[in-house]
């Protein structure tokens, strides 16, 4: 633990630096467009607040992606199934129109099954027919993507707009604020605790995690792989799908608009690959990139730097932590090996070394 | 008849990205790399071509910017997934978010667009109109008139195939991927093979990411790879890397591609015959896992009959 969050900050500081040079490099006050990023996304509480927004659905795409590469259940749909999470909400909350009480509940669900049906039909893919779901999930998102570009230019477009896009969900559906806090963080916030209770405290969450370090090992160790891959499969589905509805419920639009949640997705998957899957990690690491991209949009209006730059220091840090992690590894399995190596010269007994992990 | 010569050479046309990055897949798929960043190739390599097209009035800069490009990819991929050993899953998932932040971010930054960069300064690749069959009636639609680097990317295919199997580079390459503990123990550098892997995977995705923005469409479009990447790696495990293979099953995609383009004109939505190549490649995927099923049910049946 201590030493993922050593290697953690050595990878975001270094992308740091690595972004500051090609800042300079470009030109830009450099300086100056850091110490925006941040004014704009932590130093103020309306700033503050736009983060934990944006960091909702992050979130939620973030966990998704480490219950299944942290259970050997390689979903990449997170795209996809987000966009079908946030179509089914945005059909449901156009055409039923229920006191919040109940609609707000009622499309939460929605958005939890259809992201967890259209994961579904990989895993089915996957255990009846034995298709690799990392490729499934990939082309669904395709799928996905034109098809609901398909229903909001045709079916459910609002001819009054000038770009393709659906009515506003009736106003029952939409999630409360809270002195200018949106309330998609809180839900964000219980179901990762709901995860991380699952993880580290069930026997479900203790077979998914052998699943992840040793598939084989699981089998003989008698888990029952398929129904297991199915249910992981299917809860990744759901987060991604409630991530959606996050998008709809939450926010000012609330409605389906073209190009919503491009980045999510992806950001999600690059968010759980950071943090090793690790569900708190994930949470972090959300959070983090929530900061650099809120910030960047305040940091375009200061300095001029495109805000698409985030989008590369991003990955840079992805890049950046793992290869740390991986290398402090390396360093410090070498070191206990040079250490085990001279306590036996000496004649002593090799001491238990304590660097597990 | 010219409905079926369009269908024909747009399948042609569109086949060429994707059997230029299964191409270079080929490379890492046999050094036993998870090579999944030939999207990211593709996009940078497509992007620095009309970087150098446009801005050096040549096709010939623009081809090589290209190239350089993919093999820029390459080189961050190398770094950190052979010499840093990070992950090679993570590596590729990472660089396939930068080269779409990085190309998004420079279009921006260089041309001040947003979305797509379109100008008539960007020179695209000459056609090649081939002597004496030009002149035949159709045969001569059929075949002539594509851009050079179309008859050039075929031949590709067929020196792929050579090189890896009958060069002591694709011996070493193999042998790599099998076991590479062993090709060092026999005083190979086995990172090095890989390197190269990985160099050659970046070139040939740079240049089908040329063929992309200067050949295929005369532009540059944010995320104009737009799943080919994914497709050509789908295309390399449904041949098992098979370079010949590689070229019908692109023609495959090419055709659906096409065939999707064609549909346009016709009463069903433009999203659903944009679906098309990706469903093809699950339809495809579907197939060979049913395949591979009764094929080890078979084996399974011999060898009951055998005890």
């Amino acid at each position: 633990m201590k030493k993922n969050i050593l290697t953690g900050i050595l990878g975001i500081v270094s992308a740091l630096v690595v972004g500051l040079i090609i800042l300079f490099i470009q030109g830009y006050p450099a300086v100056e467009s850091y110490r925006q990023l941040f004014n704009y996304s932590i130093l103020s509480r309306f700033s503050f607040f736009s983060t934990l927004a944006k960091a909702a659905p992050l979130i939620l795409t973030g966990l998704s992606a480490a219950v299944g590469f942290g259970s050997n259940v390689v979903n990449l749909g997170q795209v996809g199934q987000l966009l079908i999470g946030a179509m089914s909400v945005t059909v449901v909350g156009l055409f039923i129109n229920l006191p919040a009480v109940i609609m707000i509940p009622i499309l939460l669900l929605t958005a939890v099954i259809s992201g967890a049906l259209y994961s579904g039909l990989a895993a089915y893919l996957r255990v009846k027919f034995n298709m690799d779901e990392f490729i499934t999930t990939l082309m669904l998102n395709f799928v996905a993507q034109y098809f609901t570009l398909y229903l909001i230019t045709g079916p459910l477009i609002d001819k009054e707009m000038n770009s393709p896009m659906t009515q506003q969900i009736n106003s029952s559906g939409w999630l409360p604020m809270l002195n200018s806090l949106e309330t998609t963080i809180f839900i964000s916030i219980i179901i990762s605790l709901l995860i991380y209770f699952i993880w580290h405290n069930t026997k479900m969450g203790y077979e998914w995690k052998v699943m992840g370090s040793n598939n084989t090992f699981a089998l003989f160790g008698g888990v029952k792989i398929d129904k297991n891959y199915v249910r992981v499969m299917l809860i990744s589905g759901a987060l991604a799908g409630l991530a959606g509805a996050m998008l709809i419920m939450g926010g000012l639009q609330h409605r389906f608009l073209k190009g919503i949640g491009a980045n999510y997705g992806w950001d999600g998957v690059m968010t759980a690959v950071v943090a090793n899957n690790s569900i708190i990690g994930t949470v972090i690491y959300g959070l983090f990139f929530a900061v650099l991209q809120t910030g960047s949009m305040g940091m375009e209006l200061e300095t001029a730097v495109p805000s698409e730059f985030v989008l590369i220091l991003q990955a840079i840090t992805v890049l950046f932590v793992v290869a740390s992690r991986k290398s402090a590894y390396l360093l410090l399995n070498k070191m206990s090996i040079i250490l085990k190596i001279r306590q036996l010269r000496s004649g002593g007994e090799p001491e238990e070394n304590e660097l597990d992990d | 008849m010219n409905l079926m010569i369009e269908l024909i050479r747009s399948t042609f046309l569109a086949a060429v990205p994707i059997l230029l990055a299964s191409l270079g897949g080929t490379y890492t798929y046999y050094a036993d790399i998870f090579n999944i960043a030939m999207e990211g190739m593709l996009l940078i390599g497509a992007f620095a071509a009309v970087l150098g097209s446009y801005f050096s009035g040549s096709w010939l800069i623009g081809l090589l910017a290209g190239v350089s490009g993919g093999i820029l990819a390459a080189i961050i991929f190398t770094l950190f997934a052979v010499y840093l050993k990070t992950d090679e899953f993570v590596t590729g998932i990472a660089l396939n978010l930068f080269a779409l932040g990085a190309t998004t971010y420079l279009l921006r930054q260089i041309f001040s667009v947003k979305g797509a960069f379109t100008s008539s300064d960007i020179i695209a690749l000459p056609d090649w109109h081939i002597p004496i069959i030009d002149k035949i009636p159709i045969i001569g639609e059929l075949l002539s008139g594509y851009p050079f680097l179309l008859y050039i990317s075929f031949l590709i295919a067929i020196l792929v195939e050579f090189h890896i199997f009958k060069t002591r580079f694709g011996l070493r390459l193999r042998a790599t991927g099998e076991d590479d503990s062993t090709v060092d123990s026999v005083g190979i550098n086995s990172d090095l093979i890989k390197s190269k892997a990985i160099l050659l995977s970046g070139a040939l995705s740079g240049l089908g990411g040329v063929f992309l923005s200067l050949a295929y469409v005369n532009m540059f479009a944010e995320n104009m790879s737009n799943g080919r990447g994914w497709i050509a790696l789908a295309v390399i495990i449904l041949t098992r890397g098979r370079p010949i293979g590689l070229l019908f099953m692109a023609l495959l995609f090419g055709f659906f591609d096409g065939l999707g383009f064609a549909l346009q004109n016709t009463f069903i939505p433009s999203q659903f015959t944009q679906m098309v190549p990706y469903l093809a490649t699950l339809a495809a995927l579907y197939f060979y896992s049913k395949q591979k099923k009764e094929k080890i049910k078979e084996e399974l049946e011999d060898e009951s009959m055998a005890v």
